[in-house]
């Protein structure tokens, strides 16, 4: 089979092109660096080609890992046998900045013997702007075929593949500037003279996208909107994904309706029951979450706004070792981690990145909420203060989200000017993509792409914990009291470590089951006070809780050490999977554990005091 | 008694982050202490000395600023603006 490389800039329309050629999914995006796989298929209309997408980057000279890995296997491509050409793409309105990169191209092309091709990407929107670009110049100065096309309207797409899987001609190389000499100062040179001579002259584009970075960057006008943008996203995390996520889990409801008296009084019931239906049915429940902000976020990425988003955050960022880019994942994680995890491969700096994982698990998640609920009802009276205006209990739910944020932000601060990479970080520049109108197809399609990741991933290890956790829960007693079950034993045996902030073996029980799911610790904590389906009484259970004599100091210790610590199998399963190693996940895990515990001993002597 | 004639006034070279808003200038180089990989990367972009870049928007509170060069417009940080050294433009 033969194959051909696709190598271009980021923002040159790369992926796009990719979707149309082979139909597969691929992400494309309007924002740097965003295309992180390297992902291949078969040419729909030569299925004998194998199309090979490589991430996009500015040059051949790496200045991160992500690129050097890229560059690497880009290099190593390039001595296969069966590549038949290497497609590099670039954005004809920009055409200097894509040109210098192509010619590096052609330059490790000519030293390896390999057929190139230039496309010229954004006939479009040369068409609507009445612009030129001398395509037959271009090409006889370089002695490079050049293809000018629409990746978004599909023009000049079967001119492409038309060059496609005919092997290597003697031809091809015949009339070819001869690149494998040049250094890098004399392609640039070049690129410069050929960008000016062929390409396309005046300011239409940059002034109609001046424009309107003069509104969404304007302190009022910008502020305003990115309130208004960011209210949105969050919006569609939190209700727009309601509904499908209620249309989940009633599925999941109605299939355990039908299954379960199928099965009888058996083992495999409670299993099935237990294990399957409620443990990774309440992770399936998270899908829609996925795919709508994952939907959203690329929107915003394709219209150009994002990049605009990350200007406006880079500097009070900045202070806390983040970067603009930070700001969405940490967004996205206030309704749920895993999304937010998701997201921050929009950074690409590395060591940003990195502390970008670390902030997230520390945004107030959504799964925290039903634990704050609990113990804020138990706890803090029902008082309102200033004439009604502000509820004690609002006021601590506020403090506690604040809380978490304040504490993801002073990590991020502190590991970022401690750490000895300090002063090699990658510098922020970042280009401003124009402003257009996503493309809705290939959103939609790494949306489900993106979800379906998310299921086959992180699924089997979330399922096997699952498991596990249910069955210390239901031996050997078969369920009939979990405080005797091995993980209520379990619970006992760590009471001691509960027992300084005054807390019983019911919530060490409670803690280690919220590993599934962080508020699984309510229906644990109901299932050991005796009550049924306890997320639907809270305001029982938190009668019984204080009934227990369990002190308001235990009550903040154990608010502390949910708003710090990671007890979360899928959050930690998703750090393993993208970062691809266990450092951070389990650094992550023991350092919030000691210090959601220290913290939480300081807040329980503290309110002991006064209260 | 030797005299010595008082050294000029060191002025301090202006970086790209001292370019107000709409106004053009020409890169002449690089402070030493920028790294040599990013040094490079900046050049192909477009930064090179003797390029014409021209400030688009300047945000207020220090946030980062927009630079043209060619048909490209970037977004720079004052870490990175403050690295490159202008001239007036001709």
């Amino acid at each position: 089979m033969h194959e051909a490389l696709l190598i271009g800039t980021p923002n040159s329309g790369k992926s796009l092109l990719f979707n149309q050629l082979t139909g597969l999914n691929q992400k494309v995006a309007n924002f740097p660096g965003i295309t992180v796989d390297i992902s291949s298929g078969p040419v729909m209309a030569r299925p004998n080609v194998r199309l090979v997408d490589y991430p996009g980057i500015y040059s051949l000279h790496s200045i991160s890992e992500e690129e050097r890995v890229a560059i690497r296997a880009f290099r190593k491509a390039l001595l296969q046998e069966n590549l038949d050409a290497v497609l590099c793409i670039l954005d004809s309105t920009r055409l200097e900045k894509g040109l210098h990169f192509a010619l590096q191209v052609f330059r490790e092309c000519q030293k390896n013997n390999k057929r190139m091709l230039l496309v010229a990407n954004m006939k479009d929107v040369l068409l609507r702007n009445d612009m030129q670009l001398d395509i037959k110049g271009l090409s006889r100065s370089l002695g490079v075929e050049v293809l000018l096309l629409s990746a978004k309207s599909g023009e000049g797409i079967p001119e492409l593949t038309a060059q496609l899987g005919n092997g290597i001609n003697q031809s091809d190389q015949e009339g070819q500037l001869d690149f494998s000499g040049m250094s890098d100062f004399e392609l640039r040179n070049l690129a410069h003279e050929l960008a000016h001579k062929y390409g396309p002259s005046g300011d239409l584009l940059i002034r109609s996208q001046a424009r309107l970075d003069a509104f969404f960057l304007n302190t009022w006008s910008g502020g305003l909107s990115f309130f208004v943008i960011m209210y949105l996203l969050f919006q569609s995390i939190f209700t727009w994904a309601a509904p499908v996520m209620d249309a989940v889990e009633s599925s999941i409801r109605f299939i355990a309706g039908l299954v379960l008296p199928l099965l009888g009084a058996t083992i495999l019931h409670d299993f099935v029951k237990d294990a399957l239906f409620e443990g990774i049915g309440a992770f399936l429940v998270f899908v829609p979450q996925i795919f709508v902000l994952t939907l959203v976020v690329g929107i915003l990425e394709d219209s150009g706004y994002l990049a605009r988003a990350a200007v406006i955050c880079h500097k009070p960022l900045r202070f806390f070792g983040l970067t603009g880019k930070s700001f969405i994942p940490m967004l996205s994680g206030v309704a749920c981690a895993i999304p937010g995890i998701y997201a921050a491969r929009m950074v690409e700096s590395p060591r940003k990145r990195w502390l970008t994982y670390m902030a997230i698990p520390l945004m107030p998640c959504s799964a925290r909420l039903p634990v704050y609920t609990l113990l804020i009802a138990a706890f803090i009276p029902a008082n309102q203060a200033l004439g009604g205006l502000v509820g004690l209990q609002g006021l601590a739910m506020f403090l506690l989200y604040f809380f978490g944020v304040f504490v993801g932000l002073l990590v991020t601060a502190l590991v970022s000017r401690t750490s000895p990479e300090h002063s090699h970080d990658m510098p922020f520049v970042l280009e401003m993509p124009p402003y257009r109108l996503p493309s809705w197809k290939p959103l939609l399609r790494n949306s489900w792409n993106r979800s379906k990741h998310f299921v086959t991933r992180a699924g089997t290890i979330i399922c096997s914990v699952t498991i596990a956790v249910w069955f210390l829960g239901y031996f050997p007693n078969y369920g009939e009291d979990l405080g005797s079950s091995w993980l209520g034993t379990m619970g006992k045996l760590i009471e001691p470590l509960f027992a300084p902030l005054g807390l019983d073996w019911k919530y060490g029980v409670a803690v280690l089951s919220s590993f599934l799911a962080r508020e699984v610790f309510v229906g644990t904590l109901g299932t050991l006070y005796g009550i049924e389906g306890a997320g639907e009484h809270i305001s029982s259970l938190a009668d019984k809780i204080q009934a227990s004599g369990l002190s308001p100091a235990s009550g903040v210790a154990c608010l502390i050490l949910f708003a710090v610590a990671l007890q979360c199998v899928s959050t930690l399963t998703i750090l393993y999977k993208e970062t691809g190693s266990l450092r951070l996940p389990v650094q992550l895990f023991l350092g919030y554990g000691v210090l959601a515990y220290g913290i939480a001993l300081i807040g329980y002597h503290l309110t002991a005091l006064f209260v | 008694m030797r005299s010595h004639p008082d050294p000029a006034p060191e002025v301090p070279a202006k970086t790209l982050w001292d370019l107000a808003q709409d106004e053009r200038c020409r890169i002449e180089s690089f402070n030493s202490s920028l790294d040599e990989a990013y040094r490079v990367r900046l050049m192909e972009l477009g930064f090179h000395p003797g390029e014409i870049v021209t400030c688009m928007y300047t945000p207020k509170l220090g946030a980062p600023r927009l630079y043209r060069v060619h048909n490209t417009v970037y977004s720079l940080d004052d870490d990175v603006a403050g690295m490159i050294l202008i001239s007036e433009a001709a």
